[in-house]
């Protein structure tokens, strides 16, 4: 944040949110003690079940004190689940709120599974769709909507006599969806580089053999063309949205963000995946969340958010499209 | 002996792969100069809308706008060189620009709905021409890469392929004009 709105955001953290803040810190504590107790109680009975329980197979073992575990946790995820919620209901809903009255908050929502499909900036098959803490609501003419989401494929691999299969995990983090400010009707995806990168020019022959994209756009910016890789249906409808101004515009909003970013243009709008590793917008349990700079993190999340709108000029409405 | 025809077909196999990547450039390169015609036409289109609108409130501009006019009829007209067109062209920008620019003292004008989005229509026109220009240029890389290095070069002279040139792009297009900063400044 600027210093201009972590000044404002201190008041408003001071006027607005402490009050709620210290009636869930007490919450918190009451949670806390109670999911301390159980996780003991936990650890307890997995070691009475090593001692007592008298098996031939010892190899059963594990099994059985793995599912008390499992238990164990499934009782603090129910004994701390209200705690959670209400952390997002109360704190996260007003800090989305601080920084746009027009912005809708739902902790349960998410982008929608279609949405995410038609940005095509994936193409593994989606087997399972996760996503939470939706945000929605139009900054100046923008509208915008983001959510946290995880996407994962099935990985059957046989070996030998039986197939194994797990979930590959190829999307976590923010995904943000933006009406976009040109009128455009074909597809373009710009993706991180990985080939070129780390191969040179033999890795841009690779790009443009790519089939499952459109054709290879190659861009004029060097530092651009590093970073990222473009394909797109139509090369000149491609340069049209790629404007050098705003490849610097993208360039400046991944040094920001600091992670793997993925733009696709398409059906008028700008979709923007951004990698994440860590949950966003979840309390804690076993210290105090009246830490200003722990409610302030979560706040950077979503000026950083809100501020796409900015990075990528979307409100500069001077072509057709209003 | 097998190792000798195995070699050659190989060689042929290379040989037309270049030659068919070259004639593809040269196709893309084309390919490119048309789209950039065609969004040029769409400007075209464009300016008797434009100046019609303009006319009415900016006396002091008429003899630009009759100027325009008159470079827009040469330009439809065809018949000129590749160079004079360019040039033409960049004339029209120049002097469009111009008046862009002077809008700003007619504040009827500039509340006029319908010049609005003619404004808006023609800035977004600007646009495409700049990025035309740019895939064209891309493709002109592409073959001129071609043309200059080596294998391919041996089979372009051959053919009697030549280094193309690339469009100069004005300085005030490779900022990316912002009108915006240029309206409401």
């Amino acid at each position: 944040m600027n210093e201009e709105y972590e000044v404002s955001f201190r008041k408003y953290y001071d006027n607005q949110l402490l009050p709620d803040l210290k009636i869930l810190d007490k919450q918190r504590i009451k949670v806390g003690r109670r999911v301390a107790m159980i996780g003991l109680l936990t650890a307890i009975v997995i070691l009475l079940e090593a001692k007592f329980i008298p098996l031939q197979k010892n190899e059963w073992m594990w099994f059985i004190q793995l599912g008390t575990a499992i238990i164990g946790f499934v009782i603090i995820s129910i004994v701390s689940k209200g705690y959670r919620k209400s952390f997002k209901e109360k704190i996260i809903s007003k800090i989305v709120l601080y920084f746009d009255e027009s912005l809708t908050y739902q902790p349960e929502g998410a982008i929608s599974k279609s949405d995410f499909l038609d940005s095509n900036i994936f193409q593994h098959r989606c087997d399972v769709y996760k996503g939470e803490d939706y945000v929605q609501g139009k900054i100046g003419k923008t509208a915008i909507e983001f959510s946290e989401v995880k996407a994962q494929y099935r990985q059957t691999s046989s070996s030998g006599s039986g197939s194994k299969s797990n979930y590959v995990t190829y999307f976590k983090g923010l995904f943000f969806i933006a009406d976009f400010n040109k009128h455009f009707s074909t597809r373009t995806v710009v993706l991180p580089d990985f080939s070129e990168k780390t191969f040179g020019k033999i890795g841009q022959k690779f790009q443009s053999l790519n089939f499952t994209r459109g054709k290879l756009i190659k861009l004029e910016n060097p530092e651009f063309e590093k970073e990222f890789v473009v394909y797109g249906d139509d090369q000149v409808e491609a340069r049209y949205i790629l404007s050098p101004s705003f490849m610097e515009r993208i360039l400046n909003f991944k040094r920001k963000w600091n992670s793997k970013v993925y733009l696709s243009f398409h059906n008028s709008k700008v979709y923007v995946a951004i990698w994440m590793k860590n949950n966003l917008f979840e309390t804690r349990l076993f210290k105090s969340i009246l830490e200003y700079s722990f409610i302030k993190k979560n706040a950077q999340y979503i000026w950083l958010l809100i501020g796409i709108v900015n990075d990528l000029n979307l409100n500069t409405r001077i072509w057709s499209k209003q | 002996m097998i190792i000798i025809i195995a070699i050659a077909v190989v060689l042929v196999l290379i040989i037309i792969g270049i030659y068919n990547s070259l004639i593809r450039k040269k196709n893309d390169a084309e390919n490119a100069f048309a789209s950039i015609d065609a969004m040029l036409k769409k400007r075209y289109d464009l300016i008797p809308n434009l100046v019609s609108t303009v006319k009415e409130y900016m006396k002091h501009e008429s003899s630009i706008l009759y100027e325009i006019t008159q470079m827009r009829t040469k330009a439809i007209e065809g018949g000129l060189s590749g160079d004079d067109r360019v040039n033409l062209d960049n004339k029209i920008s120049k002097q469009m620009a111009g008046i862009m620019v002077a809008v700003e003292n007619y504040p009827d004008l500039k509340a006029n709905q319908n010049f609005l989005q003619l404004q808006a229509s023609w800035n977004e026109i600007e646009e495409q021409i700049s990025a035309a220009r740019r895939t064209f240029n891309a493709a002109i890389t592409a073959y001129n890469n071609a043309v200059e290095t080596f294998p391919s070069n041996l089979i372009a002279n051959s053919m009697g392929y030549k280094r193309k040139q690339l469009f100069e792009i004005p300085e005030t297009e490779r900022q990316n004009m912002n009108a915006k900063d240029l309206f409401n400044s």
